[in-house]
């Protein structure tokens, strides 16, 4: 009897043991020399990689490859990979990073160049199709060393691929336009009079809902009005033209915006102007397409099934925001390839289409075409029709941004808050960003 | 070894340890900012990397409106907090000082809010001060009066009554100890000759908490120039620079600016401040003795 019982354990064990390498075998083909390779990488706790939680399990499945997520949140991300990309040796083997942490780690040498990669025929899936990735995304997010140092151009490579990424988008109450027969606005002159026309129909109720408050956000809500309507920080030679007539008429907008905004506007967040909306509390919302999962969700909205959107308004032209996460491999990983194995996974057709249907942002125009992605979410159109029009340069993302974007933002706080002169607070920010760019050495070659 | 020299090594010896891990702990990193803040240096650099450039750092900031701005504001909150907390937190300890029933429940309500998470403060001001869902506003409303713009317009004294409320117990419960420990046979005598209550506030129990007073307003004063996490998540520190106190510009400095050395140099000039206050306050304890000790010299040699 125990023999028996001893034999049929041996046998069961030995069968087992057969499945496992049929299993490792059927991950074979690219993945095979990487099986049993263990993958930490660093995400941000955001929608997006949310529903990358949800799909990564497919990919060990898919692959043999394990991936471990070290989440945190966004703002903290910066300062742990800061630390973690200075050793000789990182803990990580592939990270998220939000686009203008770009500029320093390809400065810095810690972002591994692409090309190797993409021409190693191990590695790279032939079936990729680079040219569906949305190219506003991957000159923002993913290059550097073209136009200006961080744009499209000759001179640029690729060192990131874009991963959660944004633009800016329009939302508008249904309800309160077919009430009050409203036209969805398409340019800034439209939106601006209906801002304020808003809260003479509807007392109560605030136009846009903005972020205002002191610095990052302050200066995000002037920046998103000053591409379209024909501004930039700096011209081709690095001068800052902030103040010119554009600048001026973005700030104009962003405070008529925040004067005829719900109560407290100014002091307003992100999070609390994206609150506003989700309570009803303003008719319109421009900001971040990031946004589209929680207005539908009864827990956190009271506008369900209230809202619809168009484009990001035009001025002079069009030019929705970029911004986001990209992802890319760190130069001390320690797995490199399985890093880009991963990399090239989510991102690919297959996956990014995956990533759409678990609730995250797709970085593809055929995703944002895809059928079941459209029938699952009906926005997707829309926000495919304004990545067209995404402006990888509505922001620069240089190393000194940091200090410039503080003080631009905390300078506005003071035209929203304190009435100071509009023309005088954006001469005085171009008067000090010159002096930091001349520190920085952007001058030398005048 | 000789046994004098030994004998006298001996408490060397057993000092090293805490020298040791003083040196560590303490000098080191020290020596370390300051080694820093002569250096033109970004986080992605090493220390060793960064370019050594002197005193420019503490130049620019010296030279820099939004530095000195910020260090303005924390003056301002610093001496305003730490004014109100005193007045109020002694106030309290005298009202308290006495046996009523349910004291003990009394005092450990008046302390909950220290023992609070900062951030969670933060948070909690921030909703009550919300401009229409907030419970200060709604108040206002329902009593039929206008709404405050309370972190808008009022930012800073927002954020100071916020730190008012958080940190007066620590006053309370220092004074309370104070007056509880005071000798009782002083307050007897001055009853005994007929001192009112105000009288012996003034002259008898006031006088002799100084010293537990002076300690205690100087440690809340060094805190006070130390808040972070209660402003940040109140305000960041706006709108404009009203309420961006130091300690908030130099984590800014460090992690939006990427300065690390300008950090450092700002570190430094906050450390030489509280150092200087720190240094003028004992002096000024110390005077007092001196002048208690010649006033007790003198009533000695009249007896």
């Amino acid at each position: 009897m125990f023999n028996i019982l001893k034999s049929t354990a041996l046998g069961l064990g030995a069968a087992a043991l057969l499945t496992t390498t049929a299993m490792a075998d059927g991950h074979g083909g690219p993945y095979a020399p990487y099986a049993d390779t263990t993958l930490i990488v660093n995400f941000p706790a955001h929608p997006h990689y949310d529903a990358v939680m949800r799909i990564l399990p497919e990919f060990t499945k898919e692959t043999g490859i394990e991936v471990e997520v070290d989440q945190l949140p966004y703002l903290k991300m910066r300062e742990r990979q800061t630390l973690e990309l200075a050793q000789d040796e990182g803990e990580y083997d592939l990270i998220a990073y939000v686009v203008f942490s770009k500029a320093d780690y390809v400065y810095a040498d810690q972002l591994e160049n692409l090309a190797k990669y993409f021409m190693n025929p191990k590695l790279a899936d032939p079936s990729y199709d680079a040219d569906d990735l949305i190219d506003g995304y991957v000159y923002n997010i993913g290059f550097a060393g073209g136009g200006k140092g961080y744009l499209e151009g000759k001179t640029g490579s690729l060192f990131g691929i874009p991963y959660g990424s944004e633009t800016s988008i329009l939302g508008y109450r249904k309800d309160i336009f077919e009430k009050h027969g409203l036209e969805v606005p398409e340019t800034y002159e439209q939106m601006l009079d209906l801002a304020c026309k808003i809260p003479e129909l509807e007392p109560g109720m605030g136009g846009v809902a903005s972020r205002a408050a002191s610095g990052h956000h302050a200066s995000h809500a002037f920046l998103l009005h000053l591409a379209p309507l024909g501004g930039r920080v700096f011209d081709d030679e690095w001068n800052p033209i902030v103040n010119n007539a554009a600048g001026v008429k973005a700030a104009n907008a962003l405070k008529k915006i925040v004067d005829c905004g719900p109560e407290g506007a100014t002091n307003f967040g992100f999070g609390e102007a994206l609150g506003s909306f989700l309570n009803g509390d303003t008719a319109m919302f421009l900001d971040t397409t990031v946004v589209a999962g929680q207005i539908n969700d009864p827990d956190k909205s009271k506008v369900v099934g209230k809202v619809d959107w168009a484009l990001h308004p035009m001025g002079t032209r069009r030019g929705s925001q970029t911004g986001g996460f990209g992802i890319g491999i760190p130069a001390n990983a320690e797995n490199k390839e399985a890093a880009f194995l991963l990399m090239q996974w989510l991102t690919s057709k297959t996956g990014d289409k995956m990533v759409a249907l678990a609730g995250g942002n797709p970085s593809r125009f055929s995703t944002h075409a895809d059928a079941d992605v459209n029938a699952k979410f009906p926005h997707m159109a829309t926000f495919g029709e304004a990545l067209k029009h995404a402006d990888p340069d509505w922001r620069p993302i240089i190393p000194v941004w940091g200090k410039i974007n503080a003080d631009l933002g905390t300078t506005l706080s003071k035209v929203l808050t304190e009435g100071l002169d509009i023309q005088e607070a954006l001469d005085g920010v171009a008067e000090r960003t010159k002096a930091v760019m001349t520190e920085a050495g952007y001058y030398t070659w005048n | 070894m000789r046994p004098a020299l030994a004998n006298r090594l001996t408490p060397y010896m057993f000092l090293a340890p805490a020298a040791v891990i003083m040196a560590i702990a303490l000098l080191y990193p020290l020596g370390y900012m300051i080694w820093g803040s002569f250096r033109d240096w970004s986080p992605s650099q090493t220390i060793g990397e960064a370019e050594f450039v002197g005193f420019k750092n503490y130049i620019t900031l010296w030279n820099d409106p939004n530095f000195r701005e910020s260090l303005g504001v924390t003056l301002k909150f610093a001496f305003f907090v730490v004014t109100f907390e005193m007045i109020i937190g002694v106030g309290l300890a005298l009202l308290l000082d006495r046996d009523l029933r349910g004291m003990s429940l009394l005092r450990t309500l008046f302390i909950l809010p220290m023992m609070i998470a900062p951030v969670v403060v933060g948070l909690m001001w921030r909703y009550m001060y919300h401009p229409t869902v907030g419970t200060y506003n709604r108040l206002l409303d329902w009593l039929g009066l206008p709404t405050v713009d309370w972190l808008g317009q009022h930012a800073l004294m927002s954020i100071i009554i916020a730190d008012i409320w958080q940190w007066t117990p620590f006053i309370f419960i220092l004074s309370l100890a104070a007056l509880q420990s005071l000798p009782r046979s002083a307050l007897e005598a001055a009853r005994i000759d007929g001192a009112t209550g105000w009288q012996q506030i003034i002259h008898i129990k006031l006088p002799l908490m100084m010293p537990v007073l002076i300690v205690t307003a100087l440690l809340r004063l060094i805190d006070a120039f130390k808040v972070l996490e209660v402003i940040l998540v109140m305000t960041e520190g706006g709108p404009g620079l009203s309420t961006e106190i130091l300690a908030l510009r130099i984590s800014r400095t460090a992690t939006e600016f990427r300065e690390l050395g300008v950090a450092a140099a700002m570190s430094n000039y906050l450390l030489i401040l509280l150092l200087g206050l720190t240094v003028a306050m004992f002096a000024f304890n110390r005077l007092q003795e001196i002048r208690a000790a010649r006033v007790r010299a003198a009533v000695e040699e009249d007896e």
